[in-house]
């Protein structure tokens, strides 16, 4: 499975196990407008470091939480590398 | 087998934490500086119990920023992580006027950002699993006041405030997050009061006592179990009647 389509995948399993709303993910998508709230997010990076084996907010690089969903796949993809 | 993290584990309370719990049938993995000749021979007697588990990692907790790699190689070998007791701390005492600036620098680093940090990367991993426990060891010095103790006791302070708002950020997934408020206990850390101070400790006690290492550990075991599923964001005071 891709990087995109395994984030893809934890965002919306997270968003039923919260019982939250997901916006269509578009590249273009605010990450503060796709429903999700930052509990879900903690989750979905917790998960992510399960699935992917990284964790770009605990490196020793100063990471900015990304703005939109494209954002945020690109981030894990450049780490994972 | 549900593992369980319990830090300054090699000694003290820590020891009689992580020996209680692996009795109970949890797999335990102790973490400090350096092992010690009284875990060697615990965990050995585990071993010929044949219950739980009783596992020792070196880390300085001082290094915060080498937690996360910690924390990642714990879940790889370990996992599920369901608990985590932050009992690691130093108890340097001294009147605050004439304490070293980096001695109460060093209190808080120990005492208050390594728990923290190490709750953070832990309880990450409780939220994937929707459970977990997390048992801060606080003091009833956090309370109430004593001589010599004003750095330890904010630190001790510290611990509570974020037992209870950590307790409502993680409620909703399942994970309980408390504090153990022992009294003075005979261990190690209260070794330097001298007879006459322990003597008047005990004397303002309802029960006329110490508490032991053991009975902290009981307080910390019953908290991590099912038993105590519905109980969060609370402190359990254990002191003898200290403070009643």
């Amino acid at each position: 499975m891709s990087i995109r389509a395994t984030i893809t995948t934890q965002f919306e399993q997270v968003a039923v196990e919260q019982e939250r709303t997901l916006a269509s993910l578009a590249d273009d998508l605010k990450l503060i407008d796709c429903g999700l709230d930052s509990l879900s997010f903690a989750i979905i990076v917790a998960r992510l470091e399960d699935a992917l084996g990284v964790d770009p907010f605990s490196s020793d690089q100063a990471v900015d939480f990304p703005v939109t969903f494209g954002d945020f796949v690109r981030l894990y993809e450049r780490f994972a590398k | 087998m549900r593992s369980v993290i319990v830090t300054g584990g090699s000694r003290g309370l820590g020891l009689s934490i992580g020996t209680r719990l692996a009795a109970g049938g949890l797999r335990v993995i102790a973490i400090a500086r350096r092992e010690t000749p009284e875990f060697s021979t615990a965990a050995a007697a585990v071993r010929e119990a044949g219950r739980g588990a009783l596992h020792f990692r070196a880390f300085d907790l001082g290094e915060t920023r080498g937690i996360a790699a910690l924390v990642s190689s714990l879940h790889k070998e370990f996992r599920p992580l369901y608990g985590l007791v932050n009992n690691a701390g130093i108890g340097t005492s001294g009147v605050l006027a004439i304490m070293p600036d980096e001695q109460i620098e060093r209190l808080i680093g120990i005492n208050v950002t390594a728990p923290l940090v190490l709750s953070k990367y832990v309880v990450r991993h409780m939220m994937s699993e929707h459970a977990g426990r997390v048992v801060n060891i606080s003091s009833i010095v956090a309370s109430t006041g004593y001589h010599g103790l004003s750095a330890y006791s904010a630190t001790k302070a510290a611990l509570i405030g974020f037992t209870r708002s950590l307790a409502r950020e993680v409620g909703p997934l399942g994970i309980t997050v408390n504090a153990v408020a022992p009294g003075f206990a005979d261990t190690e850390m209260t070794a330097e009061l001298g007879e006459g101070e322990r003597d008047k400790i005990m004397r303002r006690s309802a029960l006329r006592r110490l508490v032991g290492p053991e009975d902290v550990a009981g307080a910390v075991e019953f908290l991590l179990s099912d038993q105590a599923k519905n109980i969060t964001g609370t402190t359990l005071t254990v002191d003898a009647g200290n403070t009643a």
